[in-house]
């Protein structure tokens, strides 16, 4: 901790990584230039400063000189960061005041032919980077235990599985079932493809496996009424159907596996009018149940109350191989039965295939449909049903007769699954299903830690489907519980409550409920659920918020050093942009790398300072770039939807968009601003997109707010909006 | 020549907080408690409503409590005694219902503790027994102790961090069971105004809260201050600023209040970095 007090004691070492820095930039010169910066008390070269040669002079300096911060010019802090930071512990000093350069993939490699402006360049990037160090503070990662216990919500075989699968790994489990018994949908079912086992046998072995464990506590006939806390503290309060009787356990984590139901057609096709148009549900009952009585004609509805136009317009993945099989199991009771199946579009894919050429072998008779003429259902004199519909491959109308409509209808989210998202204030889908964070990257997860999901409450999905996701949600759970702890980085928002003037913006802009508010407006940070992505630093009206590690003042400081206060640029050679890039530690300054490791060239006017999020970037940060001289800013972020903080960026996108209508008030043309979004693949696209702005702003020519020689003064007509 | 209201006093009530008398006799001749007004500081200025806090009918003048939150009202906590703002409009308003309703509580959170005493007296004048809860953020920030502890029958203080009094607002709940309630006003943060309003309509209290949403004109011309009560939408300016707390959709108001979040700080950051640089 004392290496922050006192003057900063700055270290730069600057890395020539062979040719790859050393080919472009004049290395030498830029140290014996860093030596003269303000706080820096060491510069070097070295040839590999991540060898262990190079590591070992770090620690040396740091001991020799009481360094107090540690720059590494060298390559992109996604390789190596760590491995300094490391270091820089090794020699006692806090790794979060070592700060990096990339001087390679956003320098050397993608300006290999303009050597004096690379080296330009890089003498910037490192006097931001040593303005910045010197606002750096020393920050102590706090540990956090987990309790090795889980909650799983929903005793359906998504939620036995998961329970099952974490008992066994010696994890005390609570499995909540709001019916009296375990079993969900299963309960109900008949035979499952593709094996044709129960679904009874499937689910007695199932109960059977939570019955023997003496590690997961069954709690039937119970609903989870709150929760509190956050990823390995979770207080759950627990409570008897019907009663006002509730209990109250500590978990670690929680895995949603609540299912879904089956859409009640009510209404439709005269369900609920005629006691013989029944779902597939009901058929399936009547099959396991053995009370079928033989009908003569079977008439199979698809996408009854699904892939609407508006409300349900998802399909519902399984109802085609529900229809196949209920029509094949009826086919195997009655081989003389007519079964027809109504459809729009059939969607069996993969196995599934098999089964729909076996049920046109066994003479299922297959019509299509269109949505716009759906069939239409009427009950004759005799009290027999009447089917018509427009076949779109005969181009005909036809009549059924039948004695049994059967409806396929979608799964769909219940009440109390609206519920249980607002208690864990968890989102839910437009489909109204439980909504994971990232579908490939996170595809279990929600964007509150410790929180999981499985089986059908996430969607549509089929037993072998539901069994997979349940092994999934439990072994993302077992991960942090086997661990014990977890590390919470440094890099979390923290409130100076005397600025703070009790908005609540904070608490809005938090998508990750990190920041509580008090009922007379205190906002608390709950550090567990932080995730550092700085957007409520940037919503803050106040200054109030900020985000450790990129506080306002350390990156005012980065962007302050990047226009030296009264230099004038007007080089010979006419007029050279310069442009600050805000990039998003994710996706966007990836993507600068990646131009750099494809040797993709760009003019060499773009500074690029890493933000966490392109949404921590501050109405304040931009103008303070405007006043200081900038040409143009440009900020990035990951592509619309592909948020790391679920929509940062389209905050980041909105703010600019308000800044830029507000420019021309202070006399600067709102083309200066842009903001763009790369993913990390795009290297192409980045360059380009700098490229591009670059050339937008030679055309604009110099900003007029260009420092004049002896006034800073730029604001012109402040006070005339 | 545009007639100025002088600041005659001005009195530092919290950090970020102060209390201003102005000279404004034409306002101060019709102000009932739970009017407000709208300030502007100067011609290219932006319109502010203040809920008014007190009258001194004899001097002519009105008070109004401002927590610098933005632009405005932080440009306004700069001004000093003898200084004077354009405009007063007012008083704007339905004024509070007050009459004999027997035992009157009253929560005050934040700066809006200030105009609350002003319907406090007035319970009080017209024979309410009157019980006052005083919150605040943290200790610094509670403000008009002394005036609510004298104007109460009975006085109760609360803190989100526990500071002084009562920690948070869960005392609430005992409070309600022991003690015979027959009205409930409540006036600060929306939050806690919701908090207030849910815990009472379990035990069937009367409950208004004032609510003083994004006001332009004051007049009930421009919609800004729409809030939705029982499913009705009314605007706050002409309706208000007094509505029925078990009615009101908070989570409306505060998604509202949050619509020009980018640019209020815009505004706030131009003037702030336009006051530094001279």
């Amino acid at each position: 901790m004392e290496a922050s007090n006192g003057e900063p004691r700055i270290g730069v070492f600057i890395c020539r990584c062979g040719f790859n820095i050393g080919g472009v930039v004049d290395v030498h010169a830029v140290a014996e230039y860093a030596k003269n910066l303000p706080h820096v008390v060491f510069a070097e070269e070295g040839l590999y400063t991540c060898s262990s040669a190079g590591l070992d002079s770090i620690k040396k300096q740091i001991e020799k000189l009481r360094l107090n911060r540690v720059i590494v010019a060298s390559c992109t802090p996604a390789t190596h960061e760590s491995l300094f930071q490391k270091t820089c512990e090794e020699a006692g000093l806090n790794k979060y005041l070592f700060e990096m350069a990339n001087i390679r993939e956003h320098c050397s490699w993608v300006h290999m032919h303009l050597p004096a402006e690379a080296t330009e360049k890089a003498k910037d990037l490192i006097r931001m980077a040593a303005a910045k160090a010197s606002y750096l503070e020393p920050q102590t990662e706090t540990e956090l235990d987990i309790t090795p216990s889980a909650l799983v919500i929903g005793g359906g075989i998504s939620g036995i599985t998961a329970a099952v699968s974490l008992a066994r790994q010696c994890f005390q489990v609570h499995l909540v079932e709001k019916e009296a018994e375990l079993g969900g949908m299963l309960k109900h079912l008949y035979k499952l493809q593709p094996t044709e086992r129960e679904a009874a046998e499937i689910l007695r072995e199932a109960i059977s496996a939570v019955e023997a464990n003496s590690d997961i506590h069954l709690h039937t006939s119970t609903s989870v009424s709150q929760v509190s806390g956050f990823i390995g503290n979770f207080n759950v309060t627990l409570q008897s159907n019907g009663s006002s009787q509730t209990e109250q356990i500590k978990v670690g984590t929680i895995i949603v596996a609540t299912g879904a139901d089956e859409f009640r057609p009510t209404g439709l096709y005269g369900y609920k009018e005629n006691q013989n148009v029944i779902t597939q549900l009901d058929l399936e009952q009547l099959l396991r149940n053995g009370n079928l009585k033989k009908p003569e004609k079977v008439v199979m509805i698809q996408c009854v109350g699904a892939r609407e136009r508006t409300g349900r317009t998802y399909c519902s993945r399984i109802c085609c191989q529900v229809a196949l099989n209920n029509a094949f199991q009826l086919k195997k009771l009655y081989p003389d039965t007519d079964v027809a199946v109504l459809f729009r579009d059939l969607q069996t894919y993969g196995e599934n295939e098999h089964f729909y050429k076996e049920a046109r072998d066994n003479f299922v008779n297959f019509i299509r449909y269109d949505s716009s003429r759906p069939p239409k259902v009427s009950t004759g004199s005799d009290g027999k049903l009447l089917v018509t519909v427009y076949d779109t491959y005969l181009h005909a109308e036809i009549e059924l007769e039948t004695d049994l409509v059967v409806l396929s209808t979608p799964l769909v989210q219940h009440e109390d699954g609206r519920k249980l998202a607002s208690v864990l204030k968890v989102p839910l889908g437009a489909d109204g299903f439980f909504f994971e964070v990232h579908p490939k990257l996170r595809p279990v997860e929600f964007a509150s830690e410790g929180i999981y999901v499985c089986g059908a409450a996430h969607g549509p999905k089929d037993v072998v489907e539901s069994i997979a996701q349940a092994y999934a949600a439990a072994s993302k759970a077992s991960i942090p519980m086997a661990a014990g702890k977890i590390k919470a980085g440094a890099v979390k928002a923290s409130v100076n409550e005397d600025m703070c003037v009790n908005c609540d913006a904070c608490v809005v802009s938090c998508v990750f409920n990190a920041i509580e508010a008090s009922p007379f407006g205190l906002p608390r940070i709950i550090e567990a659920n932080c995730k550092g992505c700085g957007v409520c630093a940037a919503e803050c009206p106040m200054g109030a918020m900020q985000l450790k590690q990129f506080k306002d003042d350390q990156i005012v400081a980065a962007i302050e050093a990047l226009f030296k206060p009264g230099e004038h640029r007007e080089a010979e050679g006419g007029f050279k942009p310069v442009i600050l890039c805000f990039a998003c530690q994710w996706c966007s300054y990836a993507a600068a790398d990646l131009a750099g490791v494809s040797r993709i060239q760009y003019p060499p006017n773009v500074r690029i300072l890493r933000v966490p999020c392109s949404g921590r970037v501050d109405v304040l940060h931009v103008l303070k770039a405007f006043q200081r001289g900038a040409d143009g800013v440009v900020i990035t972020g990951c592509l619309i939807g592909d948020c790391h903080y679920i929509d940062g960026n389209v905050k980041a996108k909105e703010r600019i968009d308000v800044v830029k209508k507000s420019m021309g008030s202070l006399g600067i043309d709102p083309r200066r601003l842009e903001i763009g979004f790369a993913s990390s693949s795009e290297g192409q696209k980045f360059a380009t997109m700098m490229t591009d702005f670059v050339k937008q702003i030679e055309r604009l020519g110099p900003s007029p707010s260009r420092p004049k020689p002896r006034s800073e003064k730029l604001v012109q007509n402040r006070g005339q909006t | 020549m545009k007639s100025l209201y002088r600041i005659e006093a001005k009195r530092s009530l919290a950090p970020h907080i102060n209390l201003f008398d102005f000279s404004a006799r034409e306002v101060a001749d019709k102000t009932k408690p739970g009017q407000f007004v709208i300030l502007r500081i100067d011609d290219d200025g932006e319109r502010i409503p203040l809920t008014i806090a007190n009258v001194d009918a004899e001097k002519g003048r009105i008070a109004v409590a401002c927590h610098e939150v933005g632009k405005t009202t932080t440009q306004l906590g700069r001004l000093k005694e003898g200084d004077s703002v354009l405009d007063l409009l007012g008083p704007l308003g339905k004024p509070a219902r007050i009459e004999k309703f027997g035992t009157v509580l009253c929560v005050g959170g934040g700066v809006m503790t200030a105009p609350l005493h002003f319907q406090v007296k007035a319970f009080r004048e017209a024979g309410n027994n009157v019980i006052g809860i005083v919150g605040a953020t943290t200790k610094d920030h509670l403000i008009f102790l002394d005036e609510m502890g004298k104007t109460c029958n009975e006085l109760y203080v609360a803190t989100d961090d526990g500071t002084e009094g009562y920690k948070g607002i869960d005392f609430l709940k005992d409070l309600l069971k022991e003690k015979k309630i027959d009205r409930v006003v409540a006036e600060g943060p929306i939050l806690m105004m919701k908090a207030v309003s849910d815990l009472t309509r379990q035990h069937g209290i009367p409950t208004v809260v004032d609510l003083i949403p994004i006001m332009v004109d004051g007049m009930g011309m421009c919609g800004a201050c729409r809030v939705t009560v029982g499913g009705k939408m009314l605007f706050a300016c002409v309706d208000g600023l007094e509505f029925d707390g078990h009615q009101v959709d908070f989570d409306e108001l505060l998604a509202r209040l949050k619509m020009y979040t980018p640019q209020e700080k815009l505004a706030y950051v131009f003037w702030e970095e336009g006051e530094r640089l001279g």
